[in-house]
């Protein structure tokens, strides 16, 4: 290519980058800069070092209840995600008729899922004498406080996130479809049973595509904020009251931008650390195609 | 090109420059407030004559209390904020803590008639000297019931905690609480209460001292306590049940399920559109046990004030005095932001029959009624949390009423002297 046409590439990609420096980078470092702060909206910022920081882990009893909370959210809500995307897009990868409506159908809450009407429907469905407990009612179970009682709010809110399930499992659907047929019917001819070619055919050769969705939904799951904020504005009793909920509330309710901006930082690197965690077992538990491993 | 058609382009572009030059003088301002949709209507209608009678455009940026403090802080670091904004009254402190976040309206006397309000009326708006706002009505903390529900049972409406929980027997058999106190009415309440008992604004006058004791808080959550076991009001379990609503917006208010609350008078509208069954009445205060004096909370509902950055002050003047001033444009406003303060908003809607007695009532119980000079500080949002958090865990049974009253009095303490 000669350099002129390097140069149109670079022209093609210009608004690109233009919206990735001003919209991401630059806010990015920015935030980082301020999180060294005491920056507060409508006054000035002074550099004051570590001490937000200092604060964050050791005397925030706040970030402490909500850095738990976000915690077991993640851990609750990643796995069942994955495992119900991967079920359904077990379903939708037979050979039905009109599967390809209900592949659309199956996908639709992923568009809707992390809207604000949907947060406002779940509350409304959620609520004391709502459509659940309505429900519950009419088959003889006692109506259950959704909201009151600690364990159940963070349920709800996790339920939500479970919902929208529709991007993972297109990513699983597709990657089922690429198995070769062959494989499953030579563990046939050898006898083996259909869990057994789930677990010794299907997993293995999906673990790529569960890393990448690990990954991505976790990412997603940390970054959590419409379903609390709607719903319960992370009550009661801080029960589902997740990281980014407090970062909001410190920058724009409390205008500490500063410290909201450490807290940030502070997700962002324990985001960073499991990412890293999930990279260095991967070489435990992911088989790429190619791979000599038995 | 010839001279004749150099003549008649520079004819044209004088032309054009004298129509700019008069337009000009008619201002393109903007103005954001918070509400309803009945203050929606009637603020853009009202805008919409002030535009005539002034000549300056005024684009309208209004939505929901909820998010309205947060857009507005981010225009104010910005530099972004609409010529004319309404601002609740104790933000005033944030932005402006020394008096030079808004324009200072003294100075535009000449555009803005400030003789419709009085020296004490404009006072609370008043920092080092520069008057950063006009009030638009005054408003207080005060007891309203649904007089339909309390008839219904054969009952006055309360006049002592003694009636309201007699009231609590007999209405809760049927699933109807007397009273509630959900989310930001519990934690008004409670201060109320404190007030009460102490006899004394939360701050020392003046300073970020906390002026009541773990003993005051502690009283006003026993107090509470009271009402729950009494069946007055909800549980704070069984509020939180209904998500993440306020009372207007609960199924159970609309249906005439719970028979009265508390609140700011100025809001009268919000609490009483919404009811299916009876409308609301105002009562005068309750005191509990002890009380020093009514501990009614009386401020500027919220006052316009003009940017700082405003292009044109004096025309942003101007269209707040054709507002909170002008006979016609008070009329179309009518009661959307309760009682007027200005002495020609009060006199023009009471001449014209726009007030209703429950609204005239609840502003005279309010100015009636004894109470702490309101601080500030009292709603900062640090302060806020406090009370929300101490007071959810009360409530809870994670602490005792003496644990909230020391741990209150510890976090408020901590959250003042950040401030």
């Amino acid at each position: 290519m000669s350099g002129d046409g390097r140069l149109l590439g670079f022209w093609y990609v210009l608004p690109y980058l233009i919206g990735l420096l001003v919209f991401t980078a630059i806010p990015f470092l920015g935030s980082l800069y301020l999180s060294f702060t005491d920056y507060r909206l409508m006054q000035g910022a002074s550099f004051i070092g570590l001490e937000n920081y200092a604060d964050i882990l050791t005397s925030d009893r706040t970030f402490t209840r909500s850095f738990n909370v976000t915690m077991l959210y993640v851990l609750i809500t990643v796995p069942l995600k994955l495992a119900f995307a991967l079920f359904i897009a077990g379903i939708l990868n037979s050979k039905l008729k009109g599967i390809g409506f209900f592949r659309t159908a199956y996908y639709v809450p992923s568009i809707l899922g992390g809207s604000i009407a949907v947060a406002v429907l779940w509350r409304y469905m959620f609520a004391d004498t709502g459509l659940i407990n309505m429900v519950l009612t009419s088959i003889g179970f006692e109506a259950i406080n959704w909201f009151g009682n600690p364990g159940t709010a963070l349920f709800t809110i996790t339920l939500l996130r479970l919902w929208q399930f529709g991007s993972a499992m297109v990513i699983f659907l597709a990657a089922l479809q690429s198995i070769d047929k062959s494989l499953y019917e030579a563990a046939a001819i050898d006898g083996a049973k259909p869990w057994r070619a789930f677990f010794a055919i299907t997993l293995p050769l999906l673990t790529p595509v569960i890393f990448f969705n690990l990954i991505m939904q976790m990412v997603q799951a940390f970054q959590e904020f419409n379903g609390p904020y709607i719903i319960t504005q992370g009550g009661p009793l801080k029960s589902t009251y997740l990281l980014p909920l407090y970062i909001y509330e410190m920058a724009f309710k409390k205008f500490d931008m500063g410290y909201a901006s450490a807290i940030a930082w502070v997700l962002f690197a324990v985001i960073m650390v499991l990412t890293l965690i999930a990279f260095w077992s991967s070489k435990h538990w992911v088989y790429y195609a190619g791979d000599k491993r038995s | 090109m010839t001279k004749k058609s150099i003549l008649a382009a520079l004819s044209l572009s004088l032309a054009a420059s004298v129509v700019a030059t008069s337009v000009a003088s008619a201002a393109d301002l903007r103005m954001s407030w918070w509400g309803g949709d009945g203050r929606h209507v009637a603020t853009q209608k009202a805008l919409d004559y002030c535009t005539t009678k002034t000549g300056h455009k005024v684009k309208p940026e209004f939505m929901g209390f909820e998010g309205y403090l947060e857009k507005l802080t981010t225009q104010m670091a910005g530099s972004t904020e609409a010529d004319i904004v309404q601002v609740d009254w104790p933000w005033l402190f944030q932005f402006s803590k020394d008096g030079g976040g808004f324009a200072d309206l003294k100075q535009f006397a000449g555009e803005l008639d400030l003789t419709q309000w009085n020296d004490s009326q404009l006072a609370p708006a008043i920092i080092d000297g520069k008057l950063n706002g006009v009030p638009v009505s005054v408003t207080g903390a005060t007891y309203y019931f649904n007089d339909e529900i309390y008839k219904k049972a054969g009952l006055e409406t309360p006049k002592s905690w003694e009636d309201m929980a007699a009231a609590a027997k007999k209405l809760n058999p049927d699933g109807i609480y007397p009273f509630d106190s959900s989310r930001v009415i519990l934690m008004l309440m409670v201060e109320a209460f404190a007030a009460q008992i102490s006899g004394k604004e939360f701050v020392k006058p003046g300073t970020n001292e906390l002026d009541w004791t773990a003993e005051d808080i502690a009283g006003a959550l026993k107090h509470y306590q009271w009402m729950v076991d009494n069946g007055i009001v909800r549980s704070a379990k069984d509020v939180a049940g209904v998500g993440n609503v306020e009372i207007f917006d609960d199924p159970a208010w609309g249906s005439g399920k719970i028979g009265g609350t508390f609140f700011w008078d100025s809001t009268y509208s919000k609490y009483d559109d919404p009811l299916k069954v009876g409308s609301l009445v105002p009562a005068a205060p309750l005191k509990i046990e002890g009380a020093k004096f009514d501990g009614v909370y009386k401020k500027p509902s919220m006052v316009f004030a003009i940017s700082k950055h405003s292009k044109d002050p004096k025309a942003s003047a101007q269209v707040i005095n054709c507002l909170l001033n002008d006979k016609d444009a008070i009329l179309i406003l009518g009661d959307s932001r309760g009682l007027p303060a200005s002495a020609i908003g009060k006199s023009t809607l009471e001449g014209a029959g726009k007030l209703t007695p429950e609204r005239l009532n609840g502003a005279k119980i309010v100015a009636d009624a004894t109470g702490p000079v309101m601080s500030p500080l009292i709603e900062h949002p640090s302060v806020q949390e406090v009370f929300k958090d101490v007071i959810e865990q009360f409530a809870y049974g994670q602490l005792t009423a003496e644990e909230a009253g020391e741990e209150m009095v510890d976090d408020l303490g901590r959250a003042l002297r950040r401030l």
